[in-house]
């Protein structure tokens, strides 16, 4: 089994719908995304268009963050996705220098408030406080939860454009295996040999 | 004699100090995470990686100019054998405690002992760094063991060191060299860059160091021997420019990706540093030692190190961050990151925690250096009471400090 999506780029319309699904099933905080939305402008002025490019962890073939990982605590598992083990983590940061996608994100201290300003603590606060250890890398999962359970990634389901495709590319009836198949797709910094399993097409 | 024992006492009370300084930022620095330096996802390894690669190149003088002794019988290094092998320890240890100090998760670090990840760099560098640490503790025994027998061993000892010294360059190169997600670090290049790089800094701290072991009268050198040192550091300097130049000559000639990191290195945000490099620690000191003349006068030669050591340091930082400033992902709408982005929103300035126990290792590394100098250098001042347990252990003992 492989993991994987295809981003149709033409179809975003830039909401970050996908981001704010993924901070809130994820509980990040402050400052922390596991996926962006890059927006461009393309184009000259008088027919230059707006658009976006959703990016997140490739969850690749041949990881460079897993390889180089001293304790194993990165790792592909059995459904082809980067997962990382927290309690293995021991924060040296190679895999974030060996990333060229620059999808990592560290926990460097103590998850800021959403509301510095005020003196109780919030419920949205606790739950992002509760779900991430200083001191550890943290990834996309692909919402490990959500799809070994069947169900897409959050960030898939909530697109309102439909831009996101998510399945299995290693079954040829699945709709991400037909989209690569078309030849039509293309994948980031591909001349890095990661082999990444998010792929883009226009 | 008195007023050398004085003087000793206040300086090694000064190297505590800071050293202290440094433990309670690092115990600071452990209770509010490491949100407390200037690093981001966008900068992720700064002043302490920056740190682990000057020590460790730094440690390199010692250990290659003691086994250079035996291996290829250069027997006049034997004479300084004895304090380069010091200083190489001590500079390995400070490498290791950068490592340490660098690391999120210091609590989980026995899972670096129970499910190691060979493949990892980093994994190497443990082992090799290891078996450096052993190797110089090895040579440090023998070579004040009072025994003559040991002391024929050194040679064979000496047939490990060098390889081991090598390669633990080597592999603290391949930490970056290997990463093909960055330009600026990807090329076979790295790891020769870092050996002739522990070579200048190395020896040119040795230097520095003998010169200051020789003013407080604690060991003499004769002056050949210092000009022919110091001989050896043009030539390393020498290396290293050539290396530089032709890794700089690989970037540009593309015009491609490597063109656009030379930028930041020549004119961006790094050009402090690779400029400082150039121009102090490789033109000006080897202007200086390239003449005969100037390297029998030990304070010209003393500047010429003194440049080579800050010169390494600039190279070790527009090493590192050069590749941070220059990320960037091409997509086929425009590209994500670049010098510009990094300069506006994520840059990279260390905090004062960051300069507080990264001088806290410093001072901890001069402390044990001028420590075990005095414990272990036969011309050393001794404290009656060592002199007396020396006689009766027949071996250099260990314990407090006068």
């Amino acid at each position: 089994m492989k993991l994987g999506m295809v981003i149709k780029t033409s179809r975003c319309i830039g909401c970050d719908a996908c981001t704010v699904s993924c901070k809130t099933f994820n509980k990040l905080g402050p400052n922390v995304v596991y996926r962006k939305v890059h927006k461009f402008e393309v184009g000259e002025y008088p027919s230059a268009k707006r658009r976006s490019i959703p990016t997140l962890c490739n969850h690749c073939e041949n990881a460079a963050c897993e390889k180089v990982c001293p304790t194993g605590a990165t790792y592909k598992d059995e459904k082809g996705r980067v997962q990382v083990d927290q309690d293995k983590c021991i924060g040296c940061r190679m895999c974030i220098g060996a990333c060229p996608y620059g999808a990592r994100t560290f926990n460097w201290g103590p998850q800021e408030s959403y509301w510095p300003a005020t003196d109780e603590p919030s419920v949205i606060d606790e739950a992002v406080a509760g779900s991430h250890r200083v001191g550890a890398v943290e990834k996309c999962t692909m919402c490990k939860d959500r799809t070994d359970n069947g169900l897409d990634p959050l960030c898939v389901h909530n697109c309102p454009a439909r831009a996101l495709v998510f399945g299995d590319l290693d079954d040829p009836e699945s709709e991400v295996a037909k989209l690569v198949g078309t030849g039509k797709t293309y994948t980031l910094l591909p001349e890095k040999g990661t082999l990444p399993q998010v792929h883009y097409m226009d | 004699m008195e007023k050398t024992s004085s003087k000793f006492k206040a300086l090694c009370a000064i190297l505590a100090l800071i050293a202290a300084a440094g433990v309670a930022t690092w115990i600071y620095q452990l209770m509010g995470g490491l949100a407390v330096t200037g690093m981001s996802d966008g900068t992720s390894w700064g002043l302490y990686i920056t740190g682990f690669m000057f020590f460790v190149g730094l440690s390199a003088g010692g250990l290659i100019v003691a086994s250079s002794a035996s291996v290829f019988h250069v027997t006049e290094y034997k004479k300084v054998a004895l304090p380069a092998v010091i200083l190489s320890t001590v500079c390995i240890c400070c490498a290791g405690l950068s490592i340490f100090i660098d690391l999120g998760s210091i609590q989980n670090v026995w899972r670096m002992f129970v499910g190691l990840n060979f493949l990892s760099p980093l994994a190497w560098d443990l082992i090799v760094i290891s078996l450096y640490l052993i190797i110089n503790i090895i040579y440090l025994v023998m070579m004040t063991s009072k025994n003559p027998e040991t002391q024929g061993k050194v040679a064979i000892v000496s047939r490990f060191a060098l390889p081991v010294a090598i390669l633990v360059h080597s592999v603290t190169a391949w930490i970056f060299g290997l990463e093909i997600a960055r330009d600026g670090w990807y090329t076979a290049l790295m790891a020769p860059l870092f050996v002739v790089s522990a070579m200048d800094s190395g020896l040119a701290l040795l230097l520095l160091a003998l010169a200051g072991l020789q003013k407080a009268g604690w060991f003499t050198i004769d002056k050949k021997l210092f000009a022919s040192l110091a001989g050896l550091l043009a030539t390393c300097v020498a290396i290293d420019g050539y290396l530089v130049g032709c890794e700089a000559l690989t970037m540009a000639y593309p015009g491609a990706e490597g063109a656009s990191m030379l930028a930041i290195m020549t004119t961006g945000a790094t050009a402090p540093f690779f400029w400082f490099e150039v121009i102090v620690g490789i033109l000006i000191p080897f202007c200086i030692l390239v003449f005969a003349k100037n390297r029998q006068r030990r304070g010209l030669v003393c500047v010429a190190s003194a440049c080579v050591v800050a010169g390494v340091l600039c190279k070790r930082l527009w090493v590192l961050l050069t590749s941070f400033v220059g990320f960037a992902v091409p997509t086929p709408l425009g590209t994500i990151g670049g010098a510009e982005v990094w300069e506006m929103t994520i840059g990279y300035a260390p905090t004062w925690p960051e300069y507080v126990i990264v001088a806290g290792v410093v001072a901890l590394g001069a402390l044990a250096f001028v420590v075990l100098a005095r414990k272990l250098l036969p011309a050393a001042p001794k404290s009656a009471k060592d002199l007396a347990q020396e006689a009766l252990d027949g071996i250099v003992p260990e314990g407090a400090v006068s």
